[in-house]
């Protein structure tokens, strides 16, 4: 097959002249890194952070699928610190993280990371040490594809998104254990329950109040950490991150965000996208208005701007306190309209397990409910069936329905990612077509389509009251490691019992989603589950060694929401044994 | 699973012609056919040249295609990707709407990712008075089957060839025809 290069070759050289912050491209197949103290301005504040070759976000590192690659990172901060190569597959002692792959980089050493690159698309690199990665230690991975790509586009950008906040991430997160809504502003008054009382009539306003304190929870409860600037490619959204494209190109956009905690609904008023990649896998093209990206995730959508005009490009923090703003245009100093921010969602009883719909409160008190394991939660309930997170039948077959009584036939359809009734179930600002996990599908699957050999559940767990995040209620310095079986395929059962959408990440291998698509489920290295929500995701377990496997929520993963896995059985097993394990 | 046909164009418009065919848009202007703006179905006796254009996921080859103002062309088109592909002439306008009509043949099952229902599209077709897709104008193909289109093409028209799979076009799917004196 014909691999388009040198027309566009020049235009992505210019193109990624505008996509870059500061530091220049590394294109070497030697590629040097240093970690610096940086200054950090977003516009609203500034602070003293960290940075990749002295700039945050880093470079845009650009590999070639097959090659090999040699990266040198020098540490010239006075902490040990680390780099980890979201979403690239390797070997393990390659993947960057303290204690599981190696010991770190200490202050003013160099570690030459070496591996081969067997893949192609958009990812992300990051420190993996203590709160850097929020202090602004985050950059970008391009990967070229040795074959023919099955989209065409004339130019393309980078557009990474993060939460960064005057406070450090240290100071955060002491703030958080010692009130779990420090960073929570928008706590509801004694107007916001007059006004319920308006809406629902006193009692249903009384009981809900009284369901919601009987828990210890806050209905706002939809973002941690609040108060934040939102970077679009480090720039703030007075700065406006500008990229220019000629009226009638295709654009790639590579959307990456790297926030601690906040995910973003992006969309660019007049224009739709058309969602090519997921995670750095191709998935079978889907036009959309809007789509929602969990932290760490990264979406890839071509956009066609026809008219010689400016957009903005717009991502609103699904909490709805700040957004993260840039531009696309024709020619340097346009602006357009920025939207306002939405009303924020609050979330129901539904995104707590329950649907509530008619069920009267008051007499709802104390332990009626036991849950799967004996535990009892007072005022809560944990049904065992949930929606949202079964296998669902393939597509939606119309076969056989009566169509004499319609005109035009919408299909709106609630996305089966949220608990029904959820709060949070998003919707686009022009009322059209919002992305859900449902409309990815493969382009092309990575293997064979087979039953797992096993299934292992991991509940999603935490104490909001002391700030402790956890999987099965256990936090990561008290649990053993996942222990997989190189060659097996493991299907792993999330329950999410907690109020907070987590995106789990596994390192190292493949993250499956089961969204009723069979062969052609789509792949991915991040899988966000919203509250009250079970999702199945499959793994082949082709990566000896140990990796992580967490909550990609910063805060969280760092309070225990975090495991070891383990993978026995492998090739190398049977040489020098595995490091031993000091102390997890 | 995959259905892995090799099917001759002959046997392709077979099929076609016995979905029972409630839309006879074979010569009516519109998305549906033809018209003058978009060309006319050709007969094979008047083709000047033949072109063959190959499918892959999710671009043609070539990207491009240079016609003499009222040529006749065979068109021989042969899907070598995974996916369902369609070849299809028409203008920019004419494609976005069709783009709308192969969506509904998602939403009814005819149209799966890498195969087509044909009997998902004889009861759509019953039922809608469309969904067979057995337009003279383009062709539908599983991976692997090939396919024939006849067109003569109009003087002055801006004119594309497209795929109309959801979402394809906007990946990329879709080459212009130069038209020339």
């Amino acid at each position: 097959m014909k691999s388009l290069m040198s027309p566009r070759a020049k235009l992505l050289g210019a193109a990624l002249a505008f996509a870059l912050s500061a530091a220049a491209p590394a294109w070497a197949e030697t590629y040097n890194l240093t970690v610096d103290r940086i200054e950090i301005d977003t516009g609203d504040f500034t602070k003293t952070g960290i940075g990749f070759n002295g700039a945050s976000p880093g470079p845009v590192l650009r590999f070639k699928e097959g090659e090999d690659v040699t990266i040198k990172v020098k540490n010239n901060l006075p902490e040990a610190t680390s780099i980890h190569w979201h979403g690239l597959i390797l070997p393990y002692q390659q993947d960057g993280v303290p204690m599981i792959s190696y010991d770190g980089i200490a202050p003013g050493e160099t570690f030459t990371y070496k591996f081969p690159i067997v893949q192609n698309g958009t990812y992300w690199f990051h420190s993996h040490s203590g709160f850097q990665e929020p202090d602004g230690a985050y950059g970008s991975i391009i990967i070229d594809a040795k074959g023919r790509e099955p989209y065409r586009y004339d130019r393309e950008y980078v557009i990474q998104l993060t939460d960064a906040h005057p406070h450090s991430g240290d100071r955060i997160m002491r703030n958080l254990k010692m009130m779990p809504d420090y960073y929570n502003r928008k706590q509801r008054t004694l107007f916001d329950f007059l006004d319920d009382a308006q809406d629902k009539g006193l009692d249903a306003a009384l009981a809900d109040r009284r369901a919601w304190g009987e828990m210890r929870m806050m209905p706002t409860d939809i973002e941690d950490l609040q108060g934040f600037t939102a970077l679009m490619n480090g720039k703030g959204p007075d700065q406006n991150w500008t990229g220019l494209f000629k009226p009638g190109e295709r654009v790639r956009l590579r959307f990456i965000n790297s926030s601690a905690m906040t995910y973003f609904d992006v969309r660019i008023p007049g224009l739709k996208m058309t969602v090519v990649q997921a995670d750095g896998n191709n998935v079978q093209p889907v036009t959309v208005d809007e789509f929602r990206i969990a932290v760490a995730e990264t979406y890839d959508v071509i956009v066609r701007p026809k008219e010689d005009k400016a957009f903005t490009v717009f991502a609103e923090s699904m909490g709805r306190t700040a957004f993260a703003r840039g531009t696309l245009a024709p020619r340097e100093g346009m602006v357009a309209d920025v939207p306002a921010l939405r009303n924020d969602p609050l979330l129901t009883m539904a995104d707590m397990g329950m649907a509530h719909e008619g069920m009267d409160h008051s007499g709802m008190s104390g332990a009626e409910h036991s849950m799967p394991n004996g535990k009892t939660m007072s005022g809560a309930m944990k049904h065992g069936d949930m929606a949202g997170g079964h296998s669902m039948e393939k597509g939606m077959s119309m076969e056989g329905m009566d169509h004499s009584a319609h005109g035009g036939m919408k299909m709106e359809q609630a996305d089966p990612f949220y608990a029904p009734g959820s709060g949070l179930a998003p919707a686009a600002a022009n009322g059209g077509k919002f992305l859900s996990y449902a409309d990815l599908k493969a382009q092309k699957p990575r293997y064979e389509d087979r039953e797992a050999t096993r299934e292992i559940e991991l509940r999603l767990t935490g104490n909001m009251e002391r700030y402790i995040w956890s999987i099965d209620g256990i936090k990561y310095a008290d649990a053993d490691p996942i222990r997989l079986q190189f060659g097996e395929r493991v299907r792993f059962k999330f329950i999410n019992e907690t109020m907070m959408s987590h995106p789990m990440h596994l390192h190292g291998m493949w993250s499956i989603i089961d969204n009723g698509n069979g062969a052609r489920d789509p792949i991915k290295h991040v899988v966000s589950v919203a509250p009250g929500t079970t999702v199945y995701m499959e793994t082949e377990v082709d990566a000896e060694g140990q990796w992580a496997f967490h909550c990609h929520l910063s805060y969280h993963a760092d309070s225990g929401m975090f495991r070891k896995v383990v993978v026995e059985g492998g090739p190398g097993d049977k040489q020098a044994a595995l490091t031993p394990e000091s102390g997890k | 699973m995959r259905f892995k046909f090799v099917k001759e164009a002959a046997t392709v418009v077979a099929i076609a012609a016995s979905i029972p065919v409630f839309a006879t848009a074979a010569v009516a202007a519109g998305s549906h056919g033809g018209g003058a703006e978009i060309g006319t179905p050709g007969a094979v006796s008047e083709t000047t040249r033949t072109i063959e254009v190959k499918m892959y996921d999710n671009f043609y080859e070539p990207e491009t295609i240079d016609i003499r103002e009222g040529e006749t062309i065979r068109f021989v088109i042969k899907n070598e990707g995974e996916l369902v592909h369609e070849f299809n002439i028409g203008t920019a306008t004419g494609h976005a709407a069709h783009q709308e009509e192969m969506m509904m043949m998602v939403e009814h099952g005819v149209l799966e990712a890498d195969r087509i229902n044909w009997n998902a599209a004889k009861k759509m077709q019953a039922s809608m008075g469309h969904g067979a897709h057995d337009d003279p104008n383009s062709t539908l193909l599983e991976p692997g089957q090939s396919g024939e289109v006849v067109w003569t093409f109009p003087e002055h028209a801006t004119l594309e060839f497209a795929c109309n799979v959801p979402g394809h076009y906007d990946a990329g799917m879709m080459g212009e025809i130069n038209l020339t004196h």
